[in-house]
């Protein structure tokens, strides 16, 4: 027993799988991916319902659009490489170590799992686990685990499922895999080909000395491959952990709901990948082209970390619904930041607030309601001209900003925009105003109070606020705030105390 | 010779096919209100303003409604609580809700769109936006109070909210424990407010003829569901009086 462990996983066609992951409705259809130039494309890999329809590698675009049903997509290098990295992500779930055993349009990757069983079981424990993972992120693959790392590479390829090839088994368990498992020359292929060699078996069965003698020293190398007994040095890959999703949309898409079709997908896998490593997303960046070249983006930070998917789903469709792409999107890049997942606690004398999350929403819905810059908290500037004050967003938890007050104080009610009105003086001072056509005596009015500031900006204000106590036609009364800006030479209705 | 107990519990028994506890006062239900801050008002409502049901502070302009809802809500942020202010005419002045104690970092405020910004896909009208949001806020929890500000809304508009809507609004707020509070001209909520108190202007303080140092208002309860009949047929009412913004004693 030597103590080593390998399980192998294998994705075959994996430029159809990249782009049918995050498509669940085209994987039942027969699809195939062109690759070449736009007048040389030919087929580089396809599904089993495309096969099944007669399909084949190499195949025109013309022989390609024959077959009835058949879906053509184009191979798309950003795809791949963004499946690439959660198909890296997935294995890495499993084990830190990790070789890239990558062959044409296949991808794969070989796992040492020694030491891994206190973890997750038995090798066919893990190999079920990896393998549900990797359908969880939209990969079909085969899995096999040997203690030999050519053996199980050699047999994910092969095979499909799942396969586990027991400690001194190798070579009854590759013996009737064809010899071209070995990546041998044409001419070497013909040579066995003349000797009757068509197998892994019957290789490992030839007397290595004789063998040597005829081809050489690769060829013990060959033998050794075919009994399951060849050594290798691991040369494991460091996987970045960057949760990014890239789809490149076939026609451009117009509506908000196609986008968020495939988006719904994405933030599924993205969710998935941070929660592998107990993480959550403290924001997600979306990245849309759009038809013309431009690039529409749109970020959400929700107020605490989260992997409720629908939430974070409904949050990107209030931003797509407030902010919509001037175009038709031709792709869609989902980027999250990851963050600690969150935790609240609960207190039983702690008052109740909203739950942040939910606010998340509401405060969304609402911004979409009245406006993006209509919701939030005031905060007073540090100035000293009358009214001037900003919107912050409203965030739970804020500490208290409250003056303490001992007394009772009037509030005011602003009139926005303040209403320009026509004024009466006597003495000096505003005996009456009149305001959208009507008119209203002032009995008492107190002032001036000046202010002024900012003189040497544009910015500057310098007005007369008269506290004014008004009667209507009714006999009602009120009281108001009258100001003069002398900078304008312009009275003006500012607010009702009230 | 019986005690007086031993009497009352004869009696009742003598009674109890009849009336089931004769001489037994009805239990009451202790209802849950929060303060407004402003002692008069507090006295009038045994307590402050309801919570978990709708309230209504209702009276024409210059009456102090304002500065009343201003006031409890100022009492409500004083811990960790959160408040938010729907504001359907965008006259909410935070300056001097600040001079009143409110906590602005706790206060959520809702600035509905004038009618002349509104787009076409979202053609809601103030009053739209101001109960479309006043729902989503209910629906959300959370909030210890939420003002509903309709104060500058024409009465004749304000009146055609639907009686169903205000009862939604009232199972929202019993289920999320939030004194939705509704300024208004006049009552809009009818039976489905649990208390209406009416605010008038009473008389100006002036002080040597040039500097408005604040004002008095009047304010009487109109209506209060639960409240134990007194025997006075003349609503109760009280009077309290609010400083103006610039009047010294406060401390930072």
């Amino acid at each position: 027993m030597s103590g080593e462990l390998y399980a192998c996983v294998h994705a075959a066609e994996f430029p159809a799988q990249a782009l049918l992951r995050l498509r669940t409705d085209m994987q039942s259809q027969p699809v195939a991916v062109l690759d070449g130039p736009a007048s040389q494309e030919t087929i580089c890999s396809l599904n089993r319902h495309a096969v099944q329809r007669g399909a084949v590698l190499g195949m025109t675009r013309l022989e390609a659009e024959d077959i009835s049903g058949m879906l053509l997509l184009r191979r798309s290098a950003e795809v791949e490489t963004a499946a690439h990295a959660v198909f890296l992500e997935c294995a890495a779930m499993f084990s830190p170590r990790i070789e890239g055993v990558s062959e044409g349009t296949a991808c794969g990757l070989a796992l040492d799992i020694a030491g891994t069983e206190r973890l997750f079981g038995p090798p066919e424990k893990l190999s079920a686990r990896l393998r549900d993972e990797m359908a969880t992120a939209g990969f079909r693959v085969s899995v096999a685990v040997s203690a030999n790392f050519h053996a199980a590479r050699m047999k994910a390829t092969a095979a499909h499922g799942i396969t586990i090839i027991p400690d001194g088994e190798e070579v009854r368990s590759l013996e009737k895999l064809p010899i071209a498992a070995l990546n041998l020359t044409e001419e070497h292929k013909e040579t066995f080909a003349l000797w009757g060699i068509r197998t892994l078996g019957e290789l490992a069965a030839l007397p290595e000395v004789e063998l040597v003698k005829r081809l050489g020293a690769a060829a013990r190398d060959w033998r050794a491959l075919a009994q399951g007994v060849a050594r290798h040095t691991f040369q494991p890959i460091e996987p970045e952990f960057a949760l990014k999703e890239y789809y490149n949309f076939e026609t451009p898409v117009e509506q908000i709901d196609s986008l968020l079709f495939i988006g719904a997908r994405m933030i599924d896998c993205l969710v998935a990948r941070a929660a592998g490593r107990a993480l959550s997303l403290a924001s997600l960046a979306a990245e849309m082209k759009l038809e013309g070249g431009r690039i529409h983006r749109l970020a959400i930070r929700p107020a605490v970390p989260s992997v409720d998917r629908k939430f974070l789903l409904k949050l990107l469709h209030l931003e797509m619904g407030a902010h919509p792409p001037q175009a038709a999107v031709v792709s869609l890049t989902l980027t999250a930041e990851a963050g600690l997942s969150s935790k609240v606690q609960l207190g039983l004398f702690a008052p109740q607030t909203p739950e942040p999350s939910r606010l998340d929403v509401t405060l969304a819905r609402l911004k979409a309601i009245v406006g993006e810059d209509r919701v939030g908290s005031p905060v007073l500037e540090d100035t000293h001209r009358p009214g001037s004050f900003r919107m912050e967003g409203f965030v739970v938890g804020a500490k208290s900003s409250a003056l303490e007050i001992e007394r009772s104080r009037m509030a005011l009610r602003r009139v926005r925009p303040p209403r320009p009105v026509r004024v009466v003086l006597h003495a000096m001072k505003p005996v009456a105003f009149s305001d959208e056509g009507s008119r209203f005596e002032i009995e008492s009015a107190y002032g001036p109070w000046k202010t002024s500031g900012c003189w040497w900006s544009l910015g500057g204000w310098d007005t007369e606020e008269w506290d004014a106590l008004a009667a209507n036609n009714n006999g009602e009364k009120f009281g108001c705030l009258l100001v003069l800006d002398r900078l304008r030479n312009e009275w003006r209705l500012e607010a009702f105390y009230d | 010779m019986p005690s007086a107990a031993a009497l009352r519990i004869e009696i009742e028994r003598t009674l109890e096919h009849r009336f089931p506890a004769a001489l037994t006062p009805a239990p009451r239900i202790a209802r849950e209100v929060a303060p407004t801050g402003v002692a008069a008002v507090d006295a009038l409502l045994e307590g402050g303003l309801p919570v978990g049901a709708i309230s209504e502070v209702i009276g024409p302009q210059s009456s102090g409604r304002t500065s009343l809802t201003v006031e409890f809500v100022a009492k409500r942020t004083e811990g960790s609580q959160v408040c938010a202010w729907v504001d359907a005419g965008d006259a909410f002045d935070p300056e001097s809700a600040a001079a009143c104690g409110v906590s602005l970092k706790q206060l959520l405020w809702v600035r509905c769109r004038r009618e002349r910004e509104v787009t076409k896909t979202k053609p809601w009208t103030r009053l739209d936006q101001a109960l479309r949001a006043t729902d989503l806020l209910l629906q959300a929890g959370g909030f210890a109070a939420i003002v509903l500000d309709l104060g500058d809304m024409e009465a004749e508009h304000a009146m055609r909210i639907p009686l169903a809507t205000w009862f939604r609004f009232r199972q929202a707020a019993d289920r999320t424990r939030c004194s939705l509070v509704v300024l208004g001209k006049t009552a809009y909520a009818q039976s489905g407010a649990e208390a209406v108190l009416e605010s008038m202007p009473f008389q100006p303080e002036i002080v040597g003829g040039t500097v408005w140092r604040g004002c008095a208002f009047w304010v009487g309860r109109k209506r209060q569901r639960f409240m134990q009949f007194s025997g006075v047929r003349k609503p109760p009412a009280s009077t309290w009086r609010a400083d103006a913004a610039w009047e010294t004693g406060r401390s930072a």
